[in-house]
């Protein structure tokens, strides 16, 4: 019973990864769209989108981590 | 409860038939089963019983506490080329968290007289494959000199042995760099990193932090430095095979992010005064809105301290886990001896690898943004909220 728990409550917890995949593209298309319009800017805003990029897969981590979490700690 | 102790079961079912034909080894266990079933006929009347707990028939723990550990021994015989931990588990398997002394001696005579052959050993061994190891067996702190003060533990582990060795080879790199004075004017490849990494967070400061002369600025930069340094070795420390990666403990990167965020008070505090609680209400919001302003404001604030050790931890922790699930499933698969899973291996092979070139960019990048935010609470503590940069 709680093995089976275990296991929904894990695959239920990557359902987060969808989140995490909406904001990386989001990201990359931003900077498509920003270099397109004014690609003298394309150094410094890729800068960013790498920085935004990071900071989305940071939270995206968070995801497999309570998967992890759930599977194995408790 | 039955699925937990499965030999429960099958004793019960046993003991009921012992006079029956039994398929498996067929003197020696049908006397213990007798013999064990005429002492539970003894102590608890009937077989029905035996699911039962009786601590007023039974208040010998003593008893049960050594019936376990003689349990454990014998596995530990019969478990030859297994660690005393794997029998530990295989023992605690086996006897689950019972205390019918009558079924854990069954299980103890089984294992004496009938050896490997035991139903007892099977259900061990079967115990032991489906104990999965676990992938944070990797972040596993062990305390390489025990040493307690008072009831404060002071171990010396493997995380303060990795922290203390890249620590050392930075210093050394930082120390051989700069050794005559300086080092060369035409720098070599090890001066060069430093460098670039002393460039890299100078501009970082600078651009990130305004509204302050340049020698006030550059108070703040020896600390930022050396927290980036910190995780810039540490987290790619961790990719190197059976070391360990010092920033995916909770602990250490919440200690870090914790004392930044009160180092980051305190500066604001010193450089506007108690004006720096203005920094919880931005300007022009009519009075009436302002209690929840105020929340709004200091919730995030008080989250950054959780979050930038949060952010570090979690990228750490689940990467490494990743990297080793995958590697796992390629092992398993090259050790089937099939020649199709063979052939199948090659591609957890390549994922493996390919995560590996990833899992370094984020153990860096992360290093990045970590010092990034620091700057950017770092300005936001001393401009408040005049000046508002990207973030």
């Amino acid at each position: 019973m709680l093995e089976s728990a275990k296991l929904i409550g894990a695959g239920a917890a990557t359902i987060a990864s969808a989140g995490a995949a909406v904001g990386i593209g989001n990201v990359f298309s931003s900077l498509i769209h920003s270099v397109a319009r004014n690609p003298s800017l394309a150094k410094q805003s890729f800068g960013y989108a790498i920085l935004g990029f990071a900071l989305t897969e940071a939270i995206a981590l968070f995801a497999p981590m309570m998967a992890f979490l759930i599977l194995f700690v408790f | 409860m039955f699925e937990k102790f499965p030999r429960l079961f099958l004793f019960y079912e046993n003991s009921l038939n012992s006079s029956a034909t039994s398929s498996r080894t067929p003197s020696q266990s049908t006397t213990t089963i007798t013999d064990s079933s005429l002492q539970s006929s003894d102590t608890q009347g009937s077989y029905d019983g035996i699911f039962e707990d009786h601590p007023g028939l039974n208040p010998s723990s003593e008893r049960i506490v050594e019936l376990q550990s003689d349990i454990r021994e014998k596995l530990e015989e019969l478990l030859i080329n297994k660690s005393p931990d794997a029998a530990m588990v295989a023992a605690e398997a086996l006897h689950g968290e019972s205390d019918n002394i009558p079924f854990m001696e069954f299980i103890l005579n089984d294992l004496n007289t009938n050896g490997v052959e035991s139903e007892s050993y099977k259900d061990a061994l079967a115990a032991l494959v489906k104990m999965v190891p676990s992938p944070l067996e990797q972040f596993e702190i062990i305390p390489f000199f025990p040493m307690k003060i008072g009831d404060l533990y002071f171990s010396f582990t493997n995380p303060s042995l990795f922290m203390l060795l890249t620590l050392s080879l930075v210093l050394l790199l930082l120390y051989f760099v700069t050794k005559k004075g300086g080092g060369n004017s035409v720098p070599n490849a090890w001066q060069s990193l430093v460098e670039l990494i002393y460039d890299f967070v100078l501009n970082l400061v600078n651009e990130q932090i305004s509204g302050l002369s340049g020698n006030v600025k550059q108070k703040f930069f020896p600390c930022i430095l050396v927290t980036f340094t910190f995780s810039l070795f540490r987290n790619p420390q961790g990719m190197i095979p059976y070391s360990f990666t010092v920033t995916s403990h909770f602990l250490i990167t919440l200690g870090l992010s914790f004392s930044i965020f009160i180092g980051i008070t305190i500066v604001g505090f010193q450089r506007n005064g108690l004006h720096f609680l203005s920094f919880l209400l931005p300007a022009g919001v009519p009075l009436p809105l302002a209690p929840f302003l105020v929340l709004l404001e200091l919730i995030p604030h008080c989250f950054r301290a959780l979050s930038s050790g949060i952010r570090l931890f979690a990228n750490m922790m689940a990467g490494h886990s990743s990297v080793k699930i995958l590697s796992g499933s390629a092992w398993t698969m090259l050790c089937m001896n099939d020649l199709f899973y063979f052939i199948g291996d090659l591609g957890p092979l390549f994922i493996v690898l390919a995560l590996t070139g990833p899992e370094l960019g984020v153990a860096i990048s992360q290093a990045h943004v970590s010092t990034i935010s620091i700057c950017i609470y770092l300005n936001d503590a001393i401009n408040l909220h005049q000046s508002d940069s990207f973030l």
